[in-house]
């Protein structure tokens, strides 16, 4: 018995990523990695195959599709050996905060073309002495008439110089209480007073524009407000709960790429006379990663399928991200000293899918906020 | 049993660590670990001012001093930073080799010529794999002279070294006849290739060195035909008590950052630092740090006694490099965000760290020969 039913639909939509994938987007991993970025024609051609927010409703232009889709796209993607075009950030983590929370105007004005890729969009909670602690963010946004004025400083935006549309936390000053004071914005790229002021450069990562933004009184309508005034907090509350879970696919899905070329590597690197998986030390370590890597596969499907039935998943899903996240970076660090004097090498991937793994642990809130949430969460 | 240092050892520790303070500079480390770059000017100014070679014999170069000194020196720099650190650590990498077997020519040669920083010595012994005990790199006779054919991997500053140490093996005959010659990098049939690009280490670049039919003089041979095995198997020994103080100065100079920035950085209004799950941290980041510090000094006294046992050398790598990874991986969780960006320095420190750990051999490797010396088969 399965834990994810896939459908003969799923295992196509499978197939067709996977060959899109290998055909427009691997070849061109290593230049974009140079450049710093993945060029915006990259991610329109995702938004032509439809390989964008298919969970959008059929009636704004997406498929509507289940989370499956989802999951399929983020396992595709890691096969890539790269994190620039980061689909389930834009599509997953993103876009439904417009979807569940835009008001029709904003869904029908953003919608399409985040599904048609002509939009690019990005997530701003961090600010330079905000991070673990997002109640105490400072930017702030203050009403005017019909806009809000906002001033601030976000910083490790991933998307953030690719970004046409920002969702974006900011607080009313007026308000005394950090939580019900945050609000999130949409924010279109261009705006008056927002600045892509600083692209960041980092130890992985390195197609992904993670970048400094800066808002200078910069003006935007009132409309462009998600759900109700004060809510901010409560929304990011609901919609971390799924992006924690995609951090946790990326995480599964590279620890088994990692295992398997590492299996391959052993079988036909020869050292002390025979293949290195022959070498008993070698044998142990790899049943033991290959035995953390399927607790890793049985405990996500189980929390995707929790999650689609829409029942809570937030102790799960912390407990996931820390341990899975975890288990990524031994098995990619594992998976390097199996590898010798070859595994510092740039030419071979692993030695980046290491650089990449590290920031797992970090962002969408770092393991120790995980530990701290799940152990709310237990009553303690 | 006295854990102290002498007063000599402390003067030099605290002249170390203020001459990287005051030399290492940040924009230069960034630059020189992106571009890939051995740090030539800290390099020069190290040899002018005594640093390097420190263990050299006085009558070629150096000090007299032990092992242990030179140590504490590899330690203070990459406590400062990794990079240079390494870096200057293995600018004269093959020189115990010289010391202990080489003629009184090759010693008066290059033992001065490194410690005044005229250029650098490489030693080319990893092939393809961490075994050792076979090389393709093969050697014969030629008149009163030899011949050199193969190919070394990993061969460190190999493109930057004047000098380089090579060992090989008898082309017929007993396999495990192995001997070691010094020779000088530019010499007619031997040429490098760099391996590109790595995740660490940065600023020491490797190259794939052939040898096309290389012409050796009697004279190039380092101690005796046939030994060079057994010298190669002990030089291995100090080279590892120098990485494991690379190891402990990186894991050092990881923690110092992840402590001043736990002060600074202020989150639910108060600095991290007193945050309990930060400060179990450290605490943890602590005891790696100084488990490793004193096996390493333990390893670097051991052989300065020249004591036969050769367990503390591969205690103090294995040690050192995974206190070095794993402390460093702390210190860029402590960072958060910001310590996974370049700016922020511990990423660099941690990419040397995982660099160093599989340079010369991996932790597993090193299991297994701690497994068969403790089993007594080696």
């Amino acid at each position: 018995m399965e834990i994810l039913n896939y459908t003969e639909d799923h295992l196509k939509f499978r197939e067709r990523v996977r060959s899109f994938f290998e055909k427009e987007v691997t070849p061109h991993v290593d230049e974009w990695e140079k450049s710093g970025i993945t060029p915006k024609s990259a991610w329109k051609r995702m938004g032509q195959e439809g390989f964008l927010c298919t969970s959008v409703p059929k009636e704004y232009g997406g498929m509507g599709a289940d989370f499956l889709y989802s999951v399929i796209l983020s396992e595709e993607l890691v096969q890539t050996g790269h994190t620039g075009l980061a689909a389930p950030l834009h599509s997953d983590v993103v876009v439904p905060y417009i979807t569940a929370f835009g008001s029709e105007e904003l869904k029908r004005k953003y919608l399409s073309p985040c599904v048609s890729g002509d939009m690019v969009t990005a997530i701003a909670m961090t600010e330079p002495n905000a991070g673990s602690d997002l109640a105490s963010i400072q930017t702030s946004a203050v009403e005017d008439g019909d806009d809000v004025v906002i001033n601030g400083q976000k910083t490790f935006i991933s998307n953030g110089i690719n970004c046409d549309l920002l969702i974006l936390a900011a607080r009313d000053p007026s308000m005394s209480d950090a939580y019900s004071g945050m609000d999130l914005y949409v924010v279109e790229a261009g705006t008056g007073g927002f600045e892509k002021s600083k692209k960041l450069s980092k130890m992985g990562w390195q197609s992904q524009d993670t970048a400094e933004l800066t808002f200078t009184d910069c003006r935007v309508p009132k409309g462009n407000r998600l759900g109700t005034k004060g809510g901010g907090f409560l929304m990011l509350m609901e919609k971390l709960q799924q992006e924690r879970l995609m951090v946790c696919i990326g995480a599964v899905a590279s620890a088994e790429r990692l295992l398997q070329d590492t299996l391959r590597f052993c079988g036909e690197t020869m050292d002390f006379g025979k293949p290195i998986a022959k070498l008993h030390n070698n044998r142990f370590k790899i049943v033991e990663m290959a035995t953390e890597v399927r607790l890793g596969r049985v405990f996500l499907d189980k929390l995707v399928a929790d999650h689609m039935e829409g029942k809570s998943i937030v102790v799960d899903v912390s407990m996931a991200k820390f341990w899975t996240t975890e288990m990524a970076m031994r098995i990619a660090d594992q998976c390097l000293e199996l590898q010798g004097s070859y595994g510092f090498c740039e030419s071979n991937p692993m030695a980046r899918a290491w650089r990449d793994m590290r920031v797992l642990a970090i962002f969408a809130g770092t393991n120790e906020i995980m530990k701290g949430i799940a152990v709310k969460f237990m009553g303690l | 049993m006295d854990f102290n240092l002498t007063k000599e050892q402390a003067d030099i520790q605290k002249a170390a660590r203020e001459f990287a303070r005051g030399e290492f500079d940040p924009d230069r480390i960034l630059e020189w670990d992106h571009t890939e770059e051995f740090p030539l000017p800290i390099w020069k100014k190290a040899c002018d001012l005594g640093f390097q070679g420190v263990h050299f014999p006085e009558s070629y170069g150096g000090q007299g001093l032990g092992l242990l000194d030179h140590a504490l020196i590899i330690e203070a720099f990459c406590r400062q930073d990794s990079g240079i650190g390494t870096a200057l650590g293995l600018s004269d990498f093959g020189a115990e080799m010289v010391i202990a077997h080489g003629t009184d020519e090759q010693k008066r040669e290059v033992l001065p010529f490194l410690a005044q920083g005229k250029g650098l010595l490489t030693l080319a012994f990893l092939e393809e794999g961490y075994d050792l005990s076979t090389f393709q790199t093969v050697y014969r006779k030629n008149g009163n002279g030899y011949m050199i054919g193969g190919k070394k991997s990993y061969v460190t500053l190999a493109g930057t070294a004047q000098y380089i140490v090579v060992a090989c093996q008898v082309e017929s005959g007993d396999p495990e006849v192995q001997s070691v010659f010094l020779l000088t990098r530019g010499a007619k049939g031997i040429e490098g290739e760099s391996i590109g690009e790595k995740l660490g280490m940065r600023m020491v670049p490797m190259q794939t060195v052939s040898f096309h039919r290389v012409v050796v003089r009697e004279k190039d041979l380092v101690g005796q035909e046939g030994k060079g095995s057994s010298y190669l198997k002990e030089f291995l020994h100090t080279a590892r008590v120098e990485a494991g103080a690379a190891g402990v100065g990186i894991a050092q100079g990881a923690f110092d950052r992840a402590l001043d920035y736990a002060r600074k950085r202020e989150q639910f209004g108060r600095a991290i630092v007193t945050l309990e799950p930060i400060k179990n941290k450290l605490a943890d980041m602590a005891v790696r740090v100084e488990m490793a510090r004193w096996t390493v000094y333990r390893a670097a006294s051991w052989l300065d006694q020249k004591k036969p046992e050769d367990r503390w050398a591969i205690l103090a790598k294995m040690i050192a490099s995974k206190a070095a990874l794993e402390v460093a991986h702390d210190a860029i969780q402590i960072h958060g965000g910001y310590g996974y960006m370049t700016e922020g320095q511990v990423e660099h420190f941690y990419r040397d760290a995982k660099a160093l750990d599989l340079f010369m051999e991996s932790g597993s490797i090193e299991k297994s020969m701690l497994g068969d010396q403790i089993a007594g088969r080696v």
